[in-house]
């Protein structure tokens, strides 16, 4: 231990701005998530080598209406993708860190609410625009061009992806043990994945609408709709995701805790 | 000035009352010691002093604050420092990483080097957190706790589990904190620790404040009689002596008395005069070990202490 030279009596500086800080947060967000092997390779690598399998094998098929394989899994995998780093990884990694205490440790510094959940958003924007451009890459290493509406796709995962962050806050807030956090997580999320399309295409009337008052369905079907069919903006699909969006946020802010034991 | 004042503080979990009544101020520039058995209510005082809990009755204020109110929180948090029971830090960032990660989130933040210095952790700025050892661990919550400068830090039990020369050290640290302007509230467990460090101790038992003072003066310590003990020596009764002593377990008697001197005088007078000796004489007054078992009822009440744990 040595010796100290400032005094502690004098209160001296200012606070960081807005954008000083969220840069401040976002990068140290972007360290703890690339170091950690395991978090980087499943949320990370894992779509993008799921969608070279699937890429590989089902090029070619005719899915349906001449929709080719590349062409409906470049959306649904690029869908998953950002499911998968803004609902799933979010979710597991807030009730883990919850339970470790490193919220509660957070909350201790002056650091308020919305930079560290605003941190938190940006980070898995972040990761899934990063995944896209990857997924979007091999699709064209596997002959499908390049999209030509990169607004309304941009509009759409921005949406997408904020809607799904909130979902998974809240799941986050009403996982009770953080060992049960991965579970839970999938629990909700594979029947849901299989019911919307995600792994292969749903002919069935009955269960597209059941999978379309869900948010994943309405997500493949806006990026089917700009990805393959090159058309814009999906706005029934838009409202259906923004709703869920909304819903998850209310319940994150009235129910998210910080201390791993609570009252 | 007062940088801590409570005032009739409650608090329950259910039925089970946590806090009954508690009220202590801490001045600028104290080291302030709470000291008590687990389960007395001293870290459900502190993290509602902290914000961390809602009080049920009472007044409470931190450098102006009311801890309760989430709207000063940011303000308050820019002029507080914590070092609370869990190691909490990410484990993937490194030592440096870590200290500047927080200390970006305040406005006058101290130097991240010095800091890392100050709790002896230079050489491992590039370790990860997660490859450090518990005391190291703690160490780096320690450099959290004082990184924004604060003008008040609270440490909750901040040696429980140190070795003792780890110990010495963070003490010697909590020391140089002060001299520096830092106001300390601590809680702890060991009577050494609120001996050695604090200027005002409050002992807190089931709930409430059951004795405060100095160190030296906690409990009437500097009041209190004097104890004079010894073996009987051997082919003497009790009867023999010239002052009346009770029996005190193992072969040794013991006289209590507020001035020994007259005391030794007669007894050691006696045994001169009979060609004997008085075996393993000691004299001496309650240490604040003694008054902290009486106060806090462990050993005899011990039970009852045990239900009061929340």
């Amino acid at each position: 231990m040595t010796t100290a030279s400032a005094p502690a009596a004098q209160q001296t500086g200012r606070r960081k701005s807005t954008g000083a800080l969220l840069v401040h947060q976002v990068r140290y967000e972007q360290l703890s998530f690339w170091r950690n092997p395991q978090s980087a390779f499943f949320t990370f690598a894992f779509p993008v080598i799921f969608f070279v399998i699937l890429g590989a094998v089902f090029r070619t098929g005719n899915v349906y209406d001449h929709i080719s394989g590349i062409e409906y899994y470049t959306p649904t995998i690029t869908a998953l993708s950002v499911i998968g780093c803004c609902y799933s990884q979010l979710a597991i990694s807030l009730s883990l860190r919850r339970q470790t205490g490193i919220l509660k440790r957070l909350r201790a510094t002056p650091a308020p609410a919305w930079l560290i959940f605003g941190g938190i958003v940006i980070h898995c924007i972040i990761l899934s625009l990063i995944d896209t451009v990857l997924i979007v890459i091999m699709s064209r290493v596997y002959g499908h061009a390049f999209p030509s509406n990169w607004g309304a796709i941009l509009i759409t995962l921005l949406i997408a992806a904020a809607a799904f962050c909130a979902i998974g806050v809240a799941v986050a807030s009403l996982i009770k043990n953080a060992d049960a956090a991965p579970a839970v997580v999938q629990f909700i999320f594979f029947p849901l994945l299989f019911i919307s399309g995600s792994y292969f295409h749903i002919a069935s009337k009955v269960i597209n609408n059941i999978a379309g008052v869900f948010p994943i369905k309405p997500f493949n079907d806006a990026l089917i709709q700009t990805f393959t069919l090159g058309k814009g903006i999906d706005g029934h699909a838009i409202l259906v995701m923004a709703a869920w969006g909304v819903g998850g946020a209310l319940v994150a802010i009235r129910r998210f805790r910080w201390d791993p034991r609570p009252e | 000035m007062s940088v801590v004042e409570i005032d009739d503080l409650q608090k329950s979990y259910g039925s089970k009352k946590a806090v009954r009544g508690v009220s202590l101020t801490v001045e600028e520039g104290q080291i302030f010691a709470l000291l008590g058995p687990n389960g007395a209510g001293k870290t459900t005082t502190l993290e509602i002093l902290e914000g961390f809990r809602q009080r049920d009755a009472g007044r409470v204020s931190v450098l102006g604050f009311d801890p309760a109110d989430r709207r000063g929180g940011r303000e308050m948090r820019e002029q507080i420092g914590l070092v609370l029971q869990d190691i909490a830090v990410e484990p993937y960032l490194t030592v440096r990483e870590t200290v500047a990660r927080n200390a970006g989130y305040y406005p006058a933040a101290r130097d991240i080097d010095e800091v890392i210095a100050l709790v002896g952790m230079s050489g491992k700025e590039k370790e990860k957190v997660k490859d450090l050892s518990g005391g190291q661990k703690r160490r780096l919550d320690l450099a959290l706790g004082i990184i924004g400068n604060p003008r008040l830090l609270f440490l909750d039990e901040p040696t429980t589990g140190f070795d003792p020369s780890a110990r010495r050290s963070a003490w010697e640290l909590v020391r140089e904190l002060t001299r520096l302007g830092t106001t300390i509230l601590l809680t702890t467990h060991y009577m050494d620790e609120a001996q050695a460090l604090a200027d005002e101790v409050a002992v807190i038992a089931a709930g409430e404040i059951v004795a405060r003072g100095t160190p030296e003066t906690l409990g009437g310590r500097d009041t209190a009689k004097a104890r004079v003990r010894f073996a009987l020596p051997e082919g003497h009764s009790a009867d023999e002596l010239p002052v009346a002593v009770s029996p005190d377990g193992e072969e040794m008697v013991t006289v209590e008395a507020d001035d020994p001197t007259e005391v030794l005088h007669q007894l050691t007078g006696w045994a001169l005069g009979n060609n004997t000796t008085l075996p393993r004489l000691i004299v001496d007054r309650p240490s604040l070990e003694d008054v902290y078992i009486r106060l806090t009822g462990e050993g005899a009440d011990a039970p009852q202490a045990e239900r009061s744990m929340t």
